[in-house]
C-alpha cells in the first residue's frame, strides 16, 4: 500500500507544481490588476469607474467554470486562442481581479477622509498620498480578505483540470484511473490542498500581527 | 496699506442646494491672528477649508500672498487648478484639524518629517533636525518615536501643530483644534498656539474659546448665515457684543455650555 502510494508521488508532485504555478500566476496577476482596479474604483473619474464597476459585477456574478469554458472553447471561434493553459490562467486571473478590486476598494475606503485632508494639507501629491499615507494603512484591512482570496484561487485552480490541464486534481484522477482506488488518493489530494492553504492562513495571521500596530 | 497676506473676496460655496458661504470677504495681514467665531453651520470650517482648497469655492476669489489658490490666473474663463498644481500651494498653507488627523502608522517624528522630505525635498537628516526642533517646541521631546495611538489627545494635537508649522507655512489655519479635547488638555494646546502668535505667525483660528479669542486674537470675525457679520479688533467686538443681537445670542449660548 505504502509502496504504491509512494510510486504515485512523483506524478502527483508534477500535478502539484502545475497547481502552484497556475495559482501563483493568477495571484500575482490579479494582485496588480486588482489593486489598480480598486484604486480606479475609489479615485477614478466616471469613465474609469463605470467600466471597472460593470466588469467587476459581471465577473463576480458569473460561475468561474463558465468563464474558463468561455475562454477555452468560446473565444477560439472568433479566432482568439490562448491555448488551454493560457486560457485557464487568464480566466482565473480575470475572475480573481474582480474580487481583489473589491477588497482593495473596501480597504482604501475604510481609511478616514481626514487622512487624505492631512496629506493634502502638507502638500503631498495624489501618488504621494497613496504611497505614504493611504496604502500603508489600507494594507492592514486588505490582507485578511486577500489571503482568503488567495486560498480561494488555489482551490479554484482545481477547475482547470476540467480543461484537460494536469494539475493536482487531474493527476489524482489519473492515478485513480489506473488503480481504481479513489479513497486514499482523494484523501492525499485533499491533504495537499489543505497543506498549501493552511500554510497560507498561518502566514496571514503573522502578517496581521505584523500590522496590528496601526491603530486609529 | 500693503496687500493683505490672505485676501478673501465674495466667496460663495454651496453643497448641493445648501449655500454654506454666501459672499465672504476677509483680509488677513501678515502676523495677524484672526479668530473666526460663529454658530455651527455658519460656514467657518468651510471657509477655512476653501482657503487651502480642501473644498473648492464656486465663486469669488481667495488669494494667499497674491496667488489665487483655487483657479489658474489669467485668461477669461476660470479654470480649476489641477491637483498637481495645488500641492505646492497647499504646502505653504498649514492646517491643523479638529480630529488631529495624524498619520497613525507613523511616529510623531515621521508625521512631521514626511512633508519636509517628500514635499520640501529636504534631506532626511535635516528634516529630522527640524522636526525634532518643532516637537521640542511643542513640548514633546520625549515622544519622538511614539505612535499617535500612544499619545494623549493634547499631545496628538501638538504633533499636528508641529507637523503644520515645520513646513514653514505663510499662514496657519486652525480648525477648532481644541474641540475634540478633554477640557484639562485644552490649555496645553492653546499655549502652544499663543507662543506661535508671539513669534508673529499669521493664523486664522476657528474657535469656540472666547478667552483665547480675546487674549490672543488680534481680530474677531463673527460669521453667521455664510457671511461675515462682524469684523473688528477682538476686545472691541466682545465689548460691544451687547449691541449686536446675533452675536449676543451666540455668546450667551456658548456661555451656557461652559
Amino acid at each position: 500500500m505504502i509502496a504504491y502510494v509512494a510510486n504515485t508521488l512523483p506524478f502527483l508532485w508534477e500535478g502539484l507544481l502545475v497547481t502552484l504555478a497556475v495559482s501563483g500566476l493568477v495571484v500575482a496577476i490579479s494582485l496588480v490588476t486588482g489593486i489598480l482596479c480598486g484604486i480606479g474604483l475609489v479615485y477614478g473619474p466616471l469613465w474609469v469607474r463605470l467600466p471597472i464597476r460593470i466588469y467587476s459585477d459581471i465577473l463576480r456574478g458569473t460561475p468561474l467554470l463558465v468563464l474558463i469554458f468561455l475562454i477555452i472553447y468560446g473565444l477560439p471561434i472568433i479566432s482568439i486562442d490562448f491555448g488551454n493553459y493560457g486560457s485557464a490562467v487568464i480566466a482565473l486571473a480575470a475572475f480573481k481581479t474582480a474580487h481583489v478590486a473589491e477588497i482593495a476598494r473596501g480597504a482604501i475606503q475604510s481609511i478616514h477622509y481626514g487622512q487624505t485632508d492631512a496629506g493634502k494639507a502638507i502638500g503631498l501629491t495624489f501618488p504621494q498620498r497613496l504611497h505614504y499615507v493611504i496604502l500603508p494603512q489600507a494594507v492592514r484591512r486588505f490582507l485578511p480578505p486577500w489571503i482568503n482570496a488567495v486560498a480561494d484561487a488555489v482551490k479554484g485552480s482545481a477547475l482547470v483540470s476540467l480543461a484537460g490541464i494536469v494539475d493536482l486534481t487531474l493527476a489524482v484522477q489519473q492515478v485513480i484511473g489506473r488503480t481504481y482506488d479513489p479513497l486514499p488518493m482523494y484523501l492525499l489530494g485533499a491533504f495537499m490542498y489543505f497543506a498549501i492553504n493552511y500554510s497560507l492562513s498561518l502566514t496571514s495571521r503573522r502578517l496581521e500581527a505584523r500590522f496590528a500596530y496601526i491603530r486609529e | 496699506m500693503s496687500q493683505p497676506l490672505v485676501q478673501v473676496r465674495g466667496v460663495k460655496k454651496s453643497f448641493g442646494t445648501t449655500r454654506v458661504l454666501d459672499g465672504v470677504d476677509l483680509d488677513v495681514a501678515k502676523g495677524e491672528v484672526v479668530c473666526v467665531i460663529g454658530p455651527s453651520g455658519s460656514g467657518k470650517t468651510t471657509l477655512l477649508r476653501c482657503i487651502n482648497l480642501l473644498e473648492t469655492y464656486d465663486d469669488g476669489s481667495i488669494k494667499v500672498d497674491g496667488v489665487e489658490v483655487g483657479y489658474e490666473d489669467g485668461g477669461g474663463s476660470r479654470k480649476r487648478r489641477s491637483e498637481r498644481a495645488l500641492a505646492p500651494i497647499r504646502a505653504d498653507i498649514g492646517m491643523v484639524f479638529q480630529l488631529f488627523n495624524l498619520f497613525p502608522h507613523l511616529s510623531a517624528l515621521e508625521n512631521v518629517t514626511l512633508g519636509l522630505t517628500k514635499v520640501r525635498g529636504i534631506s532626511k537628516a535635516e528634516a529630522t533636525d527640524r522636526a525634532t526642533h518643532w516637537l521640542a517646541r511643542v513640548g514633546l521631546s520625549d515622544k519622538l518615536q511614539n505612535l499617535p495611538s500612544q499619545l494623549s489627545g493634547g499631545q496628538q494635537q501638538r504633533v499636528g501643530i508641529a507637523r503644520a508649522v515645520a513646513m514653514g507655512p505663510k499662514v496657519l489655519l486652525l480648525d477648532e483644534i481644541t474641540s475634540a479635547l478633554d477640557p484639562e488638555l485644552v490649555g496645553e494646546v492653546l499655549s502652544v498656539v499663543q507662543g506661535l502668535a508671539k513669534d508673529g505667525m499669521t493664523m486664522i483660528v476657528v474657535t469656540h474659546e472666547m478667552t483665547f479669542a480675546r487674549d490672543v486674537g488680534s481680530r474677531i470675525v463673527f460669521m453667521d448665515d455664510g457671511r461675515v457679520q462682524i469684523d473688528g479688533p477682538s476686545r472691541e467686538v466682545l465689548a460691544n457684543a451687547a449691541s449686536h443681537e446675533r452675536l449676543k445670542t451666540f455668546l450667551a449660548r456658548i456661555e451656557m455650555k461652559h
